[in-house]
C-alpha cells in the first residue's frame, strides 16, 4: 500500500504544545498564523492563551486569567479589523473580548442558568451578509441568538414549553445565511434531538432524532443557501444531511457512517472545499472525509412530492494522535490545510493535511 | 534363493575399471545398486551380485550405466594401479560378511554426512534470504520516511512563505490605515467636486442622462467596509420559539436507557395481564365483574380502606387464583396480612412480590419500596431485626429521600444496637 497511500491526503503533525491546563476550544485568529487555547485552569479559573506560529514551534505571545472556566469562543462575528472573541464560559456567561485590551469585555451578559456548551457566530469577518449575531446554546436547554448591538436581551430564545422536562443543549451552527434577511440556526441536543429554527420566520423549521446524543453540529458554508448539514453522535456514529430539499414528511435525506465506537466530539468542514470534513473522536482520533453527491440530487415520491437523495461518504485519511478525547478542531481560513486541535491529554497539536488540491 | 550373477566381464586401465554386468530381463532402477568404495552390489529379484573390489574405488565419481538388459560400470580407481583381479580372493565367509557390514554401515554414514551437509547449506540459504528481505524493507521503509520528510519540509516552507505574505499585508494595512482619515476627507473632497461637477455637466446637457455615483465607485474596498456598516440592518426584533422534546415511553436517551430492561418489564407485564389461570371449575360459579382481577383487585383495596381486612384478603386471594402473575396482588395482600398481624404471610407475600417485579426499573420503582418496607416491618415485629433492617436498607436504596423510611430504619439499628448491649 506504500505508493497508493502516499497518493492521499497525509495528516502530518507539524508542532504541538503542552498546556498546564484542560484545554476546552481551540481557535485560528483570522488572518494571521495566531492561535487561540481556551480552557480551564486547576484552580477553576478560566484561562485564554495566544499562541503564534514560529517556525516548527508555538510561541506563547499571551495570558489572560478570567473567574471562570471557559468552554467555548467564536469570532464569527467579529468584523475583520476587529477580530473580537465571543466566549461562553462555565457560568453562562457570554463575553466578547478585545484581545488588545481584555481586562473589561466589549460586551457582556449573563446569557443562561447554565454552562454554555457551544457557541457560532455568522455576519462577521466579511464572510455573507447581515447583521452579525451570536448563538449560544446551554445546558438549561435554550438555545439563545444574541446581537452584539443589543445588551442584555437576546434577539431569539428556543426554549422549551413551561413545564417541559428540559434536555441538554450540546451544540449550535448557523446556516443558511445567503442575504440579510435569511438566517437558520440548528441545535442539537444530549437525547439525539436536532431542531432547525428558521429566523426569519421565528419558527421551528424542522426536527428529527438521532437517537444518540448530538455533539457537534455544522452547516458546510454558513453563508450560503443551505447546502449540507453534519451532525456527530456518541457511540461513533455521524450524519450527512442533504439541507436543499426538504420533504413535507420525511424532512430531509442523510447517509451516515459509523467510525469507531467512541464519540465523535467535534466536525469541521475544510474552509476551502466545502465537500470534504474533519472528524475528531474520543479515542484521540482525526478522520478526513469526502462527501460525493449523488448522480440526482433530487427525487420524486410515490405521491409526486419532491425529496432528497443523500450521497455517499468516503474514508480519505485517519490519524490517531492522543490516548485521550480530540474535543476541538480548527481549520485555518487563510492557509488550506492548516489546522489545530486540542485534546483532553492538555496538548494543543498543529497539523497539516497534505494534498488536499487533489482529492 | 537368489540367483546369482556371475558372467560379468571387466577390464581396466591405469585409472579405471570398466566391468560389464548383463542383467537379462529385468528392469535396473539406481535403487537396485549399492556401492561403497570397496564393495559393490546389484539386486534386483531374482538375481544378486556382489564383489569386493581389489582396491578402494572413488564410489562418488564412478558412474553406472543401465541400459538394454547390461549394467555398464565406470569405476575410478583411487590409486593408479593395475589390479591382478576384480574382486578380493578370499574364501573366508566371516571375512565376507564383515566387509558387508562395514559396506553397509559406510554408506550409512555417508548419508548421514550428506544430510547434515545438506541441512547446513539450507540454513545458510535461509539466513541469507531473511537478510536480503530485510535490506529490502528497510530501503523501503526509508524511501517512505524520506517522501514524509519532504513533504514535511515542503509544506514547512510554504508556511513561512505564507506567514510573511500575512506580516506584509499586515504592516500594509497598518500603514494605509494611518493614511486612512486624511485620505477619506480627500477623497470626500473629490467627491464633492465631482458631484458638483457632473451636475453643472448634466444641466447643460439632456435631461435624461442618468447620474451615476461616479464617487462611490472609485472608493477603494476599505471604503466599501464602513459603506457596510452603515447597511447592517437593525437587530432581530425578539421572539421566542418554543419547543418540545422527543418523547419516548422511557423518557431517556439511547444512552441512559435501560433498553433490554425496560422491555423485559413491559413483556412481563403484557404476558401477566393475558394470563388465565387454568383453574376454571369452580370459577364457573363466579359472576362476570367476579372473574375480573383488576375489579377484584379494586374490591379488595376497598375492603382495605373500610377496615375489613380478611375481606381484602379473600379478593386478593380470588383474583390470584383467576392471573398469579400480578405483583400488585401479592404486594397489597401482604400489606392485609401485616394488619392481621399474620406476619409470616406477609412474609412470603412480600417475597413473591418482589419476585415478580423482576427486572428493577424506574416504573416499578415505588411497588419495590413498598414491598421491602412491608416485609422488613414484618421481620421486625417477629423479632428478626437483623433482616428487616436489610429490607429497609434496600428500600433506602431505592428511594433515599424518603424521610420515613429513614427514621423507621434508624429505630431498628437501635433497637439492635441495645439488644446487642444487653446480651
Amino acid at each position: 500500500s506504500g505508493a497508493a497511500g502516499l497518493e492521499r491526503p497525509q495528516l502530518v503533525l507539524h508542532t504541538q504544545q503542552a498546556l498546564n491546563y484542560t484545554l476546552f476550544d481551540c481557535k485560528w485568529v483570522p488572518r494571521s498564523a495566531r492561535l487561540l487555547c481556551l480552557g480551564s485552569a486547576a484552580r477553576g479559573t478560566g484561562v485564554l492563551q495566544l499562541y503564534e506560529l514560529r517556525g516548527a514551534r508555538l510561541a506563547l505571545l499571551r495570558e489572560i486569567e478570567k473567574p471562570k472556566p471557559i468552554k467555548c469562543g467564536t469570532f464569527g462575528a467579529t468584523s475583520l479589523q476587529q477580530r473580537y472573541l465571543a466566549t461562553g464560559d462555565f457560568g453562562g456567561n457570554l463575553n466578547i473580548w478585545n484581545l488588545e485590551a481584555p481586562e473589561i469585555p466589549v460586551y457582556s451578559v449573563k446569557g443562561h442558568k447554565e454552562i454554555i456548551n457551544s457557541i457560532d457566530g455568522v455576519g462577521g469577518l466579511g464572510i455573507g451578509e447581515g447583521a452579525p449575531e451570536i448563538v449560544t446554546g446551554s445546558r438549561d436547554g435554550t438555545v439563545k441568538v444574541w446581537d452584539p448591538r443589543q445588551k442584555d436581551t437576546p434577539v431569539a430564545n428556543m426554549e422549551p414549553i413551561q413545564g417541559e422536562s428540559k434536555r441538554d443543549c450540546w451544540t449550535v451552527a448557523f446556516g443558511n445565511a445567503y442575504n440579510q434577511e435569511e438566517r437558520v440556526v440548528c441545535a442539537g441536543y444530549d437525547n439525539g434531538d436536532i431542531k432547525l429554527f428558521d429566523l426569519k420566520t421565528m419558527s421551528l423549521r424542522w426536527e428529527t432524532s438521532i437517537k444518540n446524543g448530538v455533539c457537534s453540529v455544522e452547516f458546510d458554508r454558513k453563508d450560503i443557501g443551505m447546502n449540507k448539514l453534519v451532525a456527530t453522535s456518541l457511540e461513533g456514529k455521524f450524519h450527512v444531511f442533504d439541507m436543499r430539499i426538504q420533504h413535507p414528511t420525511k424532512g430531509f435525506a442523510s447517509v451516515s457512517e459509523k467510525v469507531q465506537k467512541s464519540t465523535i466530539w467535534q466536525v469541521r468542514h475544510l474552509p476551502q472545499n466545502r465537500d470534504i470534513f474533519m472528524t475528531s473522536g474520543g479515542a484521540g482520533s482525526l478522520h478526513l472525509w469526502k462527501y460525493e453527491y449523488p448522480a440526482q440530487r433530487s427525487k420524486k415520491d410515490s405521491e409526486g412530492a419532491e425529496m432528497g437523495v443523500a450521497g455517499s461518504v468516503s474514508h480519505l485519511q485517519n490519524v490517531t494522535l492522543s490516548t485521550q478525547p480530540i474535543c476541538s478542531f480548527d481549520w485555518s481560513p487563510d492557509k488550506k490545510g492548516l489546522c489545530v486541535c486540542g485534546a483532553f491529554d492538555q496538548t494543543v497539536r498543529v497539523l497539516i493535511v497534505t494534498k488536499l488540491n487533489k482529492v | 534363493m537368489p540367483v546369482w550373477l556371475r558372467d560379468c566381464r571387466w577390464r581396466q586401465s591405469a585409472s579405471a575399471v570398466y566391468l560389464s554386468l548383463p542383467v537379462p530381463g529385468v528392469r535396473v532402477t539406481p535403487s537396485n545398486i549399492f556401492c561403497t568404495d570397496q564393495y559393490l552390489k546389484v539386486s534386483v529379484p531374482p538375481f544378486l551380485f556382489e564383489v569386493f573390489l581389489y582396491a578402494p574405488i572413488d564410489d562418488i565419481n564412478s558412474t553406472a550405466k543401465i541400459g538394454n538388459g547390461l549394467i555398464f560400470f565406470t569405476l575410478y580407481k583411487k590409486e593408479e594401479a593395475m589390479w591382478d583381479s576384480l574382486s578380493l580372493a578370499s574364501d573366508n565367509k566371516e571375512k565376507l560378511q564383515c566387509l558387508r557390514q562395514d559396506a553397509v554401515l559406510k554408506a550409512h554414514e555417508k548419508a548421514k554426512a550428506e544430510t547434515e551437509a545438506k541441512k547446513v547449506t539450507k540454513q545458510k540459504h535461509k539466513r541469507y534470504a531473511l537478510e536480503a528481505t530485510m535490506k529490502l524493507e528497510e530501503a523501503e521503509r526509508k524511501r517512505i520516511e524520506e517522501l514524509k520528510e519532504k513533504e514535511r519540509q515542503k509544506v514547512t516552507k510554504e508556511l513561512e512563505l505564507w506567514k510573511k505574505q500575512q506580516k506584509d499585508a499586515e504592516k500594509q494595512n497598518r500603514v494605509q490605515q494611518e493614511l486612512l482619515p486624511q485620505e477619506v476627507e480627500q477623497l470626500k473632497e473629490k467627491k464633492k467636486e465631482k458631484m458638483n461637477k457632473t451636475r453643472i455637466s448634466n444641466e447643460g446637457t439632456s435631461k435624461t442622462r442618468l447620474q451615476p455615483t461616479k464617487g462611490c465607485h472609485g472608493s477603494s474596498s476599505m471604503f466599501s467596509e464602513n459603506l457596510k456598516e452603515e447597511q447592517l440592518p437593525a437587530p432581530r426584533s425578539a421572539a421566542t420559539i418554543k419547543i418540545n422534546f422527543t418523547s419516548r415511553v422511557f423518557p431517556t436517551p439511547l444512552r441512559e436507557s435501560r433498553v433490554a430492561e425496560e422491555e423485559e418489564w413491559l413483556h412481563k407485564q403484557a404476558e401477566a395481564r393475558r394470563t388465565v389461570s387454568a383453574d376454571m371449575a369452580e370459577l364457573e360459579d363466579l359472576k362476570e365483574e367476579e372473574r375480573n382481577p383488576d375489579w377484584l383487585k379494586d374490591k379488595g383495596n376497598k375492603m382495605f380502606a373500610m377496615g375489613n381486612y380478611l375481606a381484602a384478603v379473600n379478593a386478593y386471594t380470588l383474583a390470584m387464583r383467576l392471573n398469579n402473575k400480578l405483583p400488585l396482588l401479592y404486594l397489597n395482600r401482604a400489606a392485609c396480612h401485616l394488619k392481621l398481624r399474620n406476619f409470616h404471610k406477609a412474609i412470603e407475600d412480600s417475597s413473591k412480590a418482589l419476585e415478580l417485579l423482576t427486572p428493577p426499573v424506574p416504573d416499578n420503582e415505588s411497588a419495590r419500596v413498598k414491598a421491602y418496607v412491608r416485609r422488613g416491618t414484618a421481620f421486625c415485629q417477629l423479632e428478626l431485626y437483623t433482616e428487616g433492617l436489610q429490607d429497609y436498607e434496600a428500600a433506602l436504596r431505592i428511594d433515599p429521600e424518603n424521610k420515613t423510611i429513614q427514621t423507621d430504619a434508624e429505630k431498628i439499628r437501635h433497637v439492635i444496637q441495645g439488644s446487642m448491649q444487653d446480651s
